[in-house]
């Protein structure tokens, strides 16, 4: 297992541990609600150095990821962010990725349900052949160099702007900049899966630990401090975002995921290709939707049947208790002629407790009514 | 299926259909229509549309359907589910109504 970089800096501060795919995450820090709480209405700072990273330099570096991801790289605009896929040949989910391009290089952020030494297997023996052809892009795996912490919460652009200056206020969603932390630079992507304001942040483990304390002294001033990685998995799922590490590595096929939007149908070639194409040609069988249980009605859990009239039709993926709804919501897998939002079936027995399909997502976020472009 | 169910789902699927195919039509968007999960995110991450985009996704509720969105209901802009709830929601109001 690889251990977080600031392991014994976290422990210290009370953090719990967990291990994820080959790789140790912090599970807690304090009570669950006092997290979200810290998210939804100021920030919290979450070490994200679990993500698997890698720099890839030369001219060929944009064709080498290009035949990798799911989504256009070649495309992504300088300081752009591209949020995409990573898939096998079977066409089912590998890596959740975030591909920067960096001007010089471009810079690759994976969430993935492999560890790091299948991962970079994959990045080298898929690719080898390409980047032969394409002139040898230099790839460079920096997951043990570098560390990444998570800034989320209504109030993250503030503790943002404090390290940073306001020029963080223009960067637009999935945009990358460089900024300067103790003499090292370090990469900012405006990017987060919380649906309130999200920024992550890139630097070398030798400044690590300072980052993370100035992190926390400009969270600490606007109501914030230190998150586990599990309250990021009920804050995903009430804003709708895809989670790989719960119904991705459930369902694994992206099209039933509803992750068409992070493929370029139109690219020649890319891991998983004919198989995503095939199936897509055939025509979707099952979805995934939002559901929601009242709190009154009892629990949700994974794995869960669905019934209607008697047979079971859909089975839960995803679950989490949402403090705003005062429901248990999560994701269900249903055919596709029944996945639609505004039905009731039963959960768990043919007579079991109403459980109601919804439109996702089911909450405003308070962050919505800020704009930072107008301040 | 009973039939209260089949209308409800009739009913959705035929705001759903017919909005999926103005906007790809409005936004010159590269999908199919069965490509757009209902869910997903009409601003930033998703289809990633932007404040312009927004007008048209304005525009195409009320082409198809003759419904204004209330001018900064940005909630209501969230996925093609809530924009379809919202239209429905006044397609009932209107019944009412008439």
């Amino acid at each position: 297992m690889r251990a977080l970089p600031l392991h014994d800096i976290l422990e210290a501060k009370g953090a719990s541990f967990e291990e994820r795919c080959g790789v140790e995450i912090t599970s807690t820090v304090s009570d669950k609600k006092k997290e979200y709480s810290m998210i939804r209405d100021g920030v919290g700072i979450t070490d994200f150095s679990f993500m698997q990273k890698f720099r890839i330099s030369g001219d060929s570096g944009v064709d080498v990821l290009d035949q990798l991801f799911a989504g256009n790289v070649a495309k992504i605009r300088f300081c752009r962010v591209l949020h995409t896929f990573l898939a096998d040949e079977k066409g089912e989910l590998v890596a959740d990725a975030y591909v920067a391009n960096n001007d010089e290089d471009f810079i690759v952020l994976c969430e993935s349900l492999v560890d790091d030494a299948t991962l970079k297997k994959m990045f080298n023996t898929q690719t080898a052949q390409q980047r032969d052809e394409a002139g040898g892009g230099q790839l460079e795996d920096i997951t043990d160099t570098h560390v990444v912490f998570s800034i989320d919460g209504y109030n993250a652009w503030k503790a943002v702007k404090d390290l940073f200056g306001t020029d963080v206020l223009g960067l637009p969603y999935l945009s990358v900049e460089t900024y300067s932390f103790e003499g090292e630079s370090v990469l900012l992507f405006r990017a987060g899966k919380t649906s309130e304001f999200g920024y992550l942040v890139m630097a070398p483990k030798t400044i690590g630990a300072k980052l993370m304390e100035a992190l926390l002294a400009a969270a600490e001033v606007h109501g914030g401090g230190l998150c586990g990685n599990n309250i990021h998995n009920d804050l995903r799922l009430e804003g709708r975002f895809f989670n790989i590490f719960s119904e991705g590595a459930r369902v694994k096929d992206p099209l039933s995921l509803g992750l068409q939007w992070m493929v370029d149908f139109d690219k020649e070639s890319f891991l998983g290709r004919d198989a995503i194409l095939q199936r897509r040609g055939k025509g979707l069988e099952n979805k995934i939707i939002g559901i929601k249980v009242n709190a009154s009605d009892g629990d949700l859990n994974q794995g869960e049947a669905i019934f209607s009239e008697g047979k079971k039709v859909a089975g839960v993926e995803a679950t989490c208790f949402s403090h705003v709804l005062n429901a248990h919501i999560g994701l269900a897998l249903f055919p596709v002629d029944i996945a639609y939002a505004g039905l009731k079936f039963n959960l768990g027995k043919p007579d079991g407790p109403i459980v109601e399909t919804i439109s996702m997502p089911p909450i405003i976020p308070k962050s919505l009514s800020v704009k930072l472009d107008e301040m | 299926m009973d039939s209260a169910m089949q209308e409800k789902i009739n009913n959705r699927a035929e705001v759903i259909n017919s909005m999926k195919e103005e906007l790809i039509k409005r936004l010159n968007l590269p999908y199919k229509p069965e490509d757009m999960h209902e869910d997903i995110s009409l601003f930033g991450a998703g289809l990633g549309l932007d404040s312009l985009d927004a007008l048209e996704v304005v525009l195409c509720v009320e082409h198809c359907f003759g419904i204004k969105i209330p001018e900064n209901n940005i909630s209501i802009l969230r996925s093609i589910n809530t924009l379809a709830d919202y239209v429905i929601e006044q397609k009932e109001r209107m019944k009412v109504t008439v």
